[in-house]
């Protein structure tokens, strides 16, 4: 009785001018790393987010999902790299992205819009829509470092219904072209597509009147968890705690102090 | 030296090329204002049957078996731009020769190191004419009228030494000198038939016949007319044009694609015979009633790709489509050195820029002309004052910046909310947006912001950073109160 090995052989011999090494598993390189700019949260990523991959951030309204997205945006564009934001609800703040350091020029912004198509502008679809279409049109041209799909007003109900196709062609789009796609929106929902998987969380608060006598918004700490890390090199079956990292954000007026 | 090239029947070699049908027929072009309309030259074939410049359009017609076509001055000048382009390659010192269309003559003084000898570079300007659609004669002579004259009067290739024009010369028609009528008539009445028989005649006899041009005709005829060269100095950028009249009016975009191709791959070639690449195709398409509809399509970066320039035109057209229909369309280009720039070893650090033209026109398409670019601060104090500029990432750098904190993102709502607030001692309280009603935990403010008070579009408001608190959620944002308008709306929410 020929030995397993030897059935493996003939199998991959057999198949070899259509599926080379069909049953040996491919070794995976590990992902290269962009940096995100903020020390902690790289510590906790190993590294950063990967490129080639999808990364989610989930979390509610003011839990510094796009702080952190624009810091890495930053990090990227003074690399040389180009990147891009698509932004559903067009909310991205010009002034904020030159405050994270983003080199404006290398930045393309999609300003999704509800005036496109008239007949739907109640509901979210039409930018949802448009936004989805031009992460596809710039996963299949390539070129970019990072694109930023920015759902974080997306209400969780709409979010969830975008088709599970959607997420794994765009990880194998973002495969190919390696580029790193960074998701922000409010709850999971490109599941098991996301190769690394974040929560955002507010941390402690620190009160408008810290600093004087005068009440002033200076900044907010935040908290990252890392939910899932797809290229992690652990064992499997061991379920690992997340990994938590608090980081903060300051305004703009602030530095100036 | 002086090479010269010349295409016997110009306008009738033109109108062949355009209209293919007519290659195989006895044509006559005529011209003129209808319906006093001319022939103005005819195919070999069309004289044969009978038919002759100076005929009426009616005489013409009489003639069987010929077609009478209308003369496109347009074509002529798209041909001539081609001819130019051709002799502009052969040498840098070329003269547009006069009553002849089509003819050029050529300075090939230091050509021979790029070309071979005379013979080689006549044989290799014939190919590159015939390549370009036409049949031309070509003569090299190192006197300027000789070569006229012998490119006129003898077929193919003819090459002469130094010395030997006269002899050359000899057995030409006189009319290759170009007389006048009255002239030719006389020359005629005298029983003068060739060159060489007016050279023969002694030179004070003629003119004290026909007067001091008789000098000339008799240098003319020995070859030895003395010629000051004048080099034409074109504009390149002028001759970039393409223009097309439709036989029947257009409604589609598609069948107007493959015309824009042909137009797209001569300017091409055109621009490429320079080692430039095209920066901007401007189309103009004359429709229905006298309207005319303009598109400009200015690529990135200049581009020498004729698929990305094509596919530029038909997204840019498919956004702006003509609002009637089409009947004749032109095609301008303007040339520009081609991008270079070293990219990533393994991985693209930008876009390719041909690609990235056609993806920024597609995102157009899908998104808005001024929802997709970069952004570019302006230098106002109204907060988050912006401009879209057009995507064009510069060459790959590093850039080293000073490292600061992580900066608080502020999300802009567009265009802003309103709200209702509850004040106590004009401070708010209690805020209701998007039926939640949020408490207000914590605030700063407020911020007194104005400007443009000089004028209609003047602004101002108060700003106030708020913690707010449902039952569930929390945030921090941005509110403003509106004096004039007295409303209060959320500017943005903190993330």
């Amino acid at each position: 009785m020929p030995s397993s090995a030897a059935i493996r052989l003939q199998v991959e011999t057999t198949l070899a001018n259509r599926v080379p090494a069909a049953l040996t598993l491919k070794i995976k390189q590990a992902p290269e790393l962009f940096a995100t700019g903020i020390a902690e949260v790289d510590a906790v990523l190993n590294g950063g987010i990967p490129r080639g991959c999808i990364t989610e951030i989930a979390g509610a309204a003011s839990t510094g999902k796009t702080s952190f997205g624009l810091s890495a945006v930053a990090a990227i564009t003074q690399s040389g790299a180009a990147c891009a934001w698509v932004d559903v609800s067009d909310a991205l703040s010009p002034e904020s992205a030159a405050a994270a350091g983003v080199e404006l020029k290398r930045l393309l912004w999609l300003r999704a819009s509800a005036e496109r198509q008239q007949k739907i502008t109640s509901k979210p679809w039409s930018r949802l829509e448009q936004a989805l279409k031009a992460t596809d049109l710039l996963l299949q041209a390539g070129g970019f470092a990072a694109i930023v799909l920015d759902m974080s007003d997306v209400l969780p109900q709409h979010a969830t219904r975008i088709p599970l196709s959607t997420w794994y062609r765009y990880r194998l789009s973002a495969e190919q072209a390696r580029t790193a796609v960074l998701l922000l929106t409010q709850t999971p929902c490109a599941n098991s597509c996301a190769a690394l998987s974040l929560r955002s969380e507010p941390a402690h608060v620190r009160p408008f009147n810290s600093n004087g006598e005068t009440a002033l918004y200076e900044g907010q700490r935040y908290t990252l968890v890392r939910e899932r890390n797809r290229n992690e090199g652990s064992m499997i079956h061991q379920k690992k705690p997340p990994m938590r990292a608090e980081w903060p954000a300051e305004t703009l007026w602030s530095r100036v102090r | 030296m002086y090479a010269v090239f010349h295409p016997p029947n110009f306008a009738a070699q033109v109108a062949a090329k355009q209209r293919p049908e007519l290659r195989k027929r006895a044509f006559a072009l005529v011209d003129g204002e209808p319906p006093a309309e001319v022939v103005i030259t005819a195919n070999q074939a069309a004289r044969t049957a009978g038919a002759e410049a100076g005929m009426t359009k009616l005489q013409a017609e009489t003639i069987p078996g010929v077609a009478v076509v209308r003369r496109i001055p347009e074509d002529e000048a798209s041909a001539l731009a081609v001819l130019h382009t051709v002799a502009c390659m052969f040498s840098p010192r070329i003269e547009s020769v006069e009553n002849a269309p089509g003819t050029y003559a050529l300075d090939i003084r230091g050509m021979s190191g790029l070309f071979g000898d005379e013979a080689q570079l006549a044989n290799k300007l014939r190919q590159r004419i015939m390549a370009a659609g036409f049949l031309a004669n070509v003569a090299v002579v190192q006197n300027f009228d000789a070569a006229v004259c012998l490119a006129r009067g003898r077929d193919r290739i003819s090459v002469v030494p130094p010395g030997h024009e006269a002899n050359a010369l000899r057995d030409l028609p006189l009319h290759v000198l170009n007389p006048t009528a009255e002239q030719a008539e006389t020359f005629h009445a005298w029983g003068i038939r060739t060159c060489g028989q007016l050279a023969a005649l002694a030179e004070t006899d003629l003119i004290s016949r026909v007067g001091q041009v008789g000098k000339r005709l008799h240098l003319l005829a020995r070859g030895a007319a003395p010629h000051l060269m004048f080099p034409l100095e074109p504009s390149f950028e002028e001759s970039l044009a393409e223009r097309m009249e439709l036989d029947f009016p257009v409604e589609m975009l598609e069948p107007l694609l493959f015309l824009l191709a042909r137009m797209t791959d001569t300017l091409l070639e055109r621009v490429k015979s320079k080692a430039l690449a095209i920066a901007l195709l401007r189309v103009v398409l004359h429709l229905d009633r006298g309207k005319e509809h303009e598109r400009i399509v200015r690529p990135a970066l200049p581009l020498e790709d004729k698929p990305t320039l094509l596919k530029l035109l038909q997204l840019d057209l498919e956004t702006h489509p003509p609002s009637a229909t089409i009947l004749k369309l032109e095609l301008y280009a303007q040339s520009a050195a081609p991008y270079r720039a070293q990219h990533g070893l393994f991985l693209p650090q930008a876009p390719e820029p041909g690609r990235l033209e056609i993806l920024l026109a597609r995102l157009r398409k899908l998104l808005g002309e001024e929802r997709v670019g970069s952004v570019e601060l302006k230098d106002d104090h109204r907060p988050n004052a912006f401009r879209m500029v057009p995507f064009a990432p510069p060459a790959p750098k590093q850039s080293e910046q000073p490292s600061f904190s992580v900066a608080t993102a502020l999300r802009v709502c567009r265009p802003p909310q309103a709200v209702s607030v509850a004040l106590v001692e004009d401070a708010p309280v209690r805020v209701f947006w998007e039926g939640q009603r949020y408490v207000v935990h914590e605030i700063a403010g407020p911020w007194r912001v104005s400007g443009q008070w000089w004028s209609e579009a003047n602004w101002c408001r108060e700003e106030w950073d708020v913690r707010l608190k449902a039952e569930s959620a929390e945030r921090v944002c941005r509110i403003a109160f509106d004096p004039r308008s007295r409303c209060w709306y959320v500017q943005g929410t903190y993330d």
